[in-house]
């Protein structure tokens, strides 16, 4: 066994030319919170990083043609205390607030969180219901993956092995959106149900989070009043068991948790 | 002024090194009860030196209260961690690469993972003697039961219990469980060892230097003499570096390879070397209709795992401590020390004191409600108070029970409605019997040295000691030198445990200025020597020199649709006798509370088929800042002319009870701990569907 190699390449040119080289034998890091966990616990032994830390232009916070761009690179704290997000999009800032605590938020990326896939996250479902996108990039060049299409499964994304998460962006526009995250231990723990809910002047979406493989979005059932949503929602989803709740439990949090974000979003 | 703990200046034993030093690391048993065919190292480099059963055959066994355990496991192993072999290599990386290198083949063997299960006959047997030690820790007598996973049973048998039950108006009968927790320091466990001319030299984190010199000198067939141990400060312990833990190996390592070996254990590694007992605790108590306690019956089965540790002394003191600080004539306690396939269950901050705390202070609020009285004043009907006679027939004195209770309901507001408000009571005792000596040697540049075998955890040992040893000898608190203790330079100490080292440091350091008085000067000896000791089948003698005594007090609400609690206000009401330092008083008291509010809420160490399930700081979770009560309170009961009283534990135990008894005043029984927001609404709302 021999040491890792640590690539670092100070463009975006040079890391996706790297990727589309390496593909799946690249183990990507950028604020390096998922893998160091895995790695500790004997999950992954990587023989190749594929560090983003310095690639330029990758960690901005902005808006254009009224959407809500951020960069891969920017971390979770700060997107959390980004004037403008806190702003326009209270309810991004909230999602990425909620996470660990403020020495992992100084850290973790938001192209990290999606890329990882885990289930026990919490921005993924706020960026579902708020119906984000995210760009990834190849040499292939570009393309855009809506966030319910993005991650598939447990750590499973429908990224290609070549392709790189470089953007996300999130629509604006008139909304309302709430995140509340459940948590049923410290209030340092991932959650043990994540509600996200945005109204639009013609859609409302609700996405649960951390009760399945993927965040839970049921566009059919999206459509009634906050109790109704709720049970619906407790109904429609098979949740899993671990350290934080039982099946069961679950179920039954999720249908007030919904209701609770439901009613936030009409008060 | 910046601490050098802050700043990254602080030496731990981690931080020891010497040139040909030598890194380890431990092949674990994967299987929780398995005898081991063979053991095939021809895969690893000749760099590295290995140690596996064969090497350690011959050397001694022991323990500190059982001998039953050896270096390595030897034809059999006991738990999923257990270690069976060990690797030295030249860098840390070659050696966790030689560690896959290691070939063991197994054959598994049937296990038993709950107490009850393994009291029970024909059980499987995870040892089949059980020889007490000759170490003296082992300094009361053990009971094991012959054939059986049972390694101790203490006994306290004081009157006729069930012929009382008979003239009671009330008996309620009761039974808790509280689960396994991780101590969780933030330093690893860590040590290094080196052979010179025949003798042994180990620097350790560890409260237990000379248990862990008399245990090494065993093993190896040397004199005590002929080990050194070099007692590193600690980024914290709670109890889990007491005892030999890594000491061995690395010494067995080090005879082996002629080179100083180190080991440092990864987090996940510390949930497979010591942890809390779990418990099952059962209470039968009787009162009349006026809330007089009558009759207690109180049954403990405490899990010490694969190996006892000092698992019998843990049940002993949880048993003898369990009837509580309350009057009542007839008493019996059964304290059973059950083995199991589990990893091994130690010293804990707390010392079994939490698990019969919370058994027993719930079941006192079931009979309040059973007889209609306040809690809070069917607790103070039955106080014990100065001159009352104790379940162990020895008389109490300096009793601050009612006081301590009382002022931690008025820092709640008892009287201004009870509605999300518990209440809890605890007495523990300190090490007894126990020896501490000290000496002071007068500097030649007007200073003192002193020689004292007390560990420095984080607790501030070292700083109460020079600053009662500045006191004494009218001199600065600087000019007090404190050397890291060295079994080779510091006199005998029983260990740094039960919050008993302030206490027994201060009447050495009265004997040791006397001494450095009476004899021209330059240097003093001091001595305490504190006796007593129980029968463990009567239960009969002296328990405890003195006790540790203290209340809780607590005020939460409940999330009534998903059972999630938020503890409003927490309190603790410990007695201190004399504040020797009061901010670090302070921080013990707060660093037991949070420790409580873990044990209470958060804390367990959860199994699959005998393997920890959760041994990493994500999944078993600890309070962070953000789940300290709105408010954190608590005071410091003084009493003038009082002696130090220990405080470094005694906020923890009764703040899980307290927290539950205030969920019972919302209807929601609690029987187990952690207490879940999944148990609060299950208990809430039974079988309610979504």
């Amino acid at each position: 066994m021999s040491e890792p190699a640590w690539l670092a390449p100070d463009s975006l040119e040079e890391a996706l030319r790297l990727k589309a080289e390496l593909g799946e034998e690249a183990t990507v890091v950028a604020g390096g919170t998922f893998v160091a966990i895995l790695m500790n616990q004997g999950l992954l032994t990587p023989t190749t990083f594929l560090s983003l830390r310095d690639v330029p232009g990758l960690a901005g916070v902005d808006v254009a043609d009224g959407e809500l761009r951020l960069g891969a690179l920017a971390t979770h704290r700060t997107v959390e205390l980004s004037p403008l997000v806190r702003e326009r999009w209270p309810a991004v800032a909230v999602a990425f607030a909620v996470v660990a605590s403020p020495r992992i938020r100084n850290q973790a990326t938001v192209g990290g969180v999606l890329a990882d896939a885990d289930y026990a996250s919490d921005p993924p479902a706020m960026l579902t219901a708020l119906g984000a996108r995210a760009v990834v990039r190849s040499v292939r060049g570009p393309r855009e993956i809506p966030l319910e299409a993005l991650i598939l499964g447990h750590y499973t994304t429908a990224l290609e092995a070549d392709e790189l998460i470089t953007e996300v962006r999130v629509p604006g526009g008139a909304h309302r959106a709430t995140y509340r995250k459940f948590r049923s231990r410290s209030h340092e723990d991932r959650p043990c149900v994540g509600v996200a809910a945005c109204r639009r002047p013609h859609e409302l979406r609700v996405v649960v989070g951390a009760v399945a493989d993927r965040p839970q979005w049921f566009p059919e059932l999206c459509a009634g009043g906050a109790e109704e949503v709720a049970r619906a929602y407790a109904a429609a989803i098979d949740p899993l068991d671990d350290v934080r709740g039982s099946a069961d439990y679950r179920r039954r949090v999720i249908a007030v948790e919904v209701r609770r974000a439901l009613e936030e979003l009409a008060a | 002024m910046s601490d050098p703990r802050a700043t990254g200046a602080a030496r731990y034993a981690e931080d020891v090194e010497f040139p040909e030093m030598l890194h380890a690391r431990i092949v674990r048993c994967p299987f929780p009860h398995a005898r081991i065919r063979s053991i095939d190292t021809s895969l690893v480099p000749e760099s590295c030196v290995v140690v596996a059963g064969d090497d350690v055959r011959d050397l001694g066994r022991y323990g500190p209260q059982i001998q039953d355990q050896t270096v390595l496991a030897v034809d059999v192993a006991r738990f999923a961690g257990d270690p069976v072999a060990a690797v030295a290599a030249p860098t840390r990386r070659e050696a966790d690469e030689a560690l896959p290198l290691i070939m063991v083949d197994y054959d598994e063997l049937p296990a038993v993972f709950d107490p009850l299960e393994a009291s029970e006959p024909g059980a499987p047997l995870v040892h089949e003697t059980a020889d007490v030690s000759e170490n003296e820790a082992a300094y009361f007598d053990m009971r094991p039961q012959a054939g059986t996973n049972i390694c101790h049973r203490f006994r306290i048998r004081r009157g006729d219990p069930e012929a009382a039950f008979a003239r009671a108006d009330v008996v309620v009968d009761e039974t808790y469980r509280t689960a396994g927790a991780q101590h969780a320091h933030m330093e690893p466990h860590a040590s290094v060892a080196r052979w010179r001319d025949g003798r042994l030299e180990v620097w350790t984190g560890t409260q237990t230097p000379f248990n862990v010199r008399s245990d090494l000198a065993r093993i190896f067939g040397i004199e005590p003499d002929g080990v050194r141990v070099v007692c590193e400060p600690m980024g914290g312990s709670f109890g889990a570096k007491t005892f030999v833990r890594l000491e061995a190996i690395v010494a067995a390592l080090a005879r082996k390879s002629g080179r100083p070996v180190k080991a440092v254990l990864g987090r996940a590694e510390e949930f497979q070397t010591l942890n809390r007992h779990p418990a099952i605790v059962r209470v039968k108590l009787g009162a009349t209709a006026d809330g007089t306690f009558v009759a207690a019956r109180i049954w403990c089965w405490a899990d010490t795992g694969a190996y006892a540790d000092c698992g019998p002394g843990v049940v002993q003191k949880m048993g003898f401590a369990a009837p509580g600080p309350y009057r009542i004539a007839d008493v019996w306690v059964d304290a059973d020390c059950v083995y199991t396939h589990l990893p091994p269950n130690g010293a804990f901050r707390g010392y079994g004191q939490m698990q019969s705390t919370f058994a027993r202070e719930l079941a006192i609020d079931v009979l309040a409600d059973r007889l209609g009285i306040d809690p809070l004043e069917l607790r103070l009907r039955n106080v014990i108070r100065d001159g009352d006679t104790y379940a162990t027939g020895e008389r109490l004195h300096d009793c601050m029970y009612g006081e301590c209770l009382e002022a931690a309901a008025r820092a709640v507001r008892w009287d201004a409605g009870r509605r999300g408000k518990g209440l809890a009571l605890l007495m523990k005792g300190m090490q007894t019997p126990s020896r501490g000596e000290i000496v002071i040697e007068a500097d030649a540049d007007g200073g003192y040295t002193l020689r004292c075998a007390a560990a420095e955890m984080g607790q501030g040992a070292w700083s109460a000691i020079r600053r009662l040893a500045a006191e004494r000898l009218e001199a600065d608190v600087a000019a007090i030198r404190f050397p890291v203790p060295d079994t080779d330079a510091v006199p005998y100490d029983t260990r740094t445990t039960s919050s008993r080292t302030t206490y027994v440091m201060s009447r050495a350091l009265d004997d040791a200025v006397r001494d450095l008085r009476e004899s021209g000067g330059r240097r003093g000896h001091g001595v305490v020597d504190i006796a007593g000791g129980l029968d463990p089948d009567t239960g009969e003698g002296v328990a405890s020199h003195h006790w540790h005594q203290g209340a809780a007090a607590c005020e939460l609400r409940v999330d009534e649709e998903t059972g999630r609690i938020e503890v409003l206000h927490l309190h603790a009401a410990i007695y201190a006798g004399r504040v020797v330092n009061r901010e670090a008083a302070e921080l013990q008291n707060e660093g037991s509370m949070i420790m409580g509010l873990g044990s209470a809420l958060y804390e367990g160490i959860s199994f699959s088929d005998g393997q920890v399930a959760n041994a990493n700081l994500s999944d078993y979770e600890i309070p962070a800042v953000n789940d300290l009560p709105a408010q954190l309170t608590h005071e410091l009961l003084e009493k003038p002319g009082a002696e130090i009283h220990g405080l470094g534990e005694t906020a923890l135990p009764p703040v899980p009870a307290a927290i539950g008894n205030a969920l019972k005043s919302l209807d929601v029984e609690v029987r187990e701990l952690p207490i879940t927001a999944e148990s609060v609404l299950d208990a809430l709302r039974p079988g309610v569907p979504a």
